[in-house]
């Protein structure tokens, strides 16, 4: 046997050329496949690109959540977050006087000092 | 989670299309999809694997891939090629938890031929050849496989078994190595 790569190469392509289809095979394996199918593996971005969804054309409710939300966050951030909304501070009430006046103030009934 | 009876999946419709109605859970296009690639992908395997009954497990189970993973299954490439990667892989796994036994299943990938009385040289060849393609390492089995067999292009090759080209090309130059070792032999003891 002359083992050249022409013969070698006919050889393999003959070797291994697809067979013929195997009716009885593929029947066996598509009975096995017709019974209840596994779950299936959803990719799990899935739920939040329902909250991701930025379609705004027909869903005007979605329109007011957004400028409900721009306006608060307007607010917020003019206002501060740290400081009240309506406007009564400590300081209101001891204008003029600083803190001092808090800690020192006379007795209310006898009106002594500390 | 079937989709509604309204439009059903035709035996014509691309491979991406029955694709994104799997993906929705139709059952009736993942059914035209597995008999439309079922039969090839049991040949494949059969040619790697060497064994009619393993082969029906491996193309099972890359079937049921394709259900399970349609939903995030991304048009990249084509079908075909993303089934046959999963066909090899499977039947690289199965070759490597099982202890090969290569003879009796070599006989197998030779077409069905007249008795042993009949047998011309060439057929004594091409069983010889059989068996030393079935004692080859899976890998370059594969390579061997997906080029002769199938006619794919060195790329699609190294596509399929996740590698580079010149890797394959590696593969392809082993595995002929190998052949040739192994028919040497033979010829040797023949002529003792």
């Amino acid at each position: 046997m002359t083992m050249n790569d022409d013969f070698l190469d006919a050889a393999l392509k003959r070797q291994t050329q697809a067979p013929a289809t195997d009716e009885a095979a593929v029947a066996r394996v598509l009975a096995r496949l017709a019974g209840p199918l596994p779950r299936q593996k959803r990719p799990f971005w899935r739920l939040p690109t329902v909250l991701l969804d930025w379609q705004f054309a027909p869903a005007w409710p979605r329109l007011a959540a957004l400028g409900a939300c721009a306006a608060l966050g307007f607010f917020i951030g003019i206002a501060g977050i740290d400081r009240p909304i309506g406007g009564f501070t400590l300081s209101n009430s001891t204008t003029g006087a600083g803190f001092g006046a808090v800690l020192f103030e006379p007795e209310a009934v006898t009106g002594a000092q500390p | 989670m079937d989709v509604s009876d309204g439009d059903r999946p035709a035996a014509d419709d691309s491979d991406e299309a029955l694709m994104a109605r799997i993906a929705r859970g139709d059952e009736r296009a993942y059914r035209v999809l597995a008999r439309r690639h079922l039969p090839a992908m049991l040949g494949l395997a059969r040619r790697i694997l060497g064994n009619a009954a393993d082969a029906e497990d491996v193309a099972q189970e890359a079937m049921l891939r394709v259900w399970t993973h349609a939903p995030r299954w991304q048009p990249l490439a084509a079908l075909r090629t993303w089934l046959t990667r999963v066909v090899v892989n499977l039947c690289l796994d199965r070759k490597r938890r099982a202890p090969w036994v290569a003879l009796e299943a070599a006989g197998e990938l030779v077409d069905p031929a007249p008795g042993a009385a009949e047998r011309s040289e060439t057929e004594e060849r091409d069983r010889r050849l059989a068996a030393a393609i079935a004692g080859l390492p899976a890998r370059q089995r594969s390579a061997i496989v997906l080029t002769y067999g199938d006619g794919m292009s060195n790329a699609q090759v190294a596509e399929i078994l996740d590698t580079t080209v010149s890797a394959v090309e590696t593969l392809l130059v082993r595995g002929k190595q190998n052949l040739r070792r192994a028919l040497g032999d033979a010829m040797d003891e023949d002529k003792e």
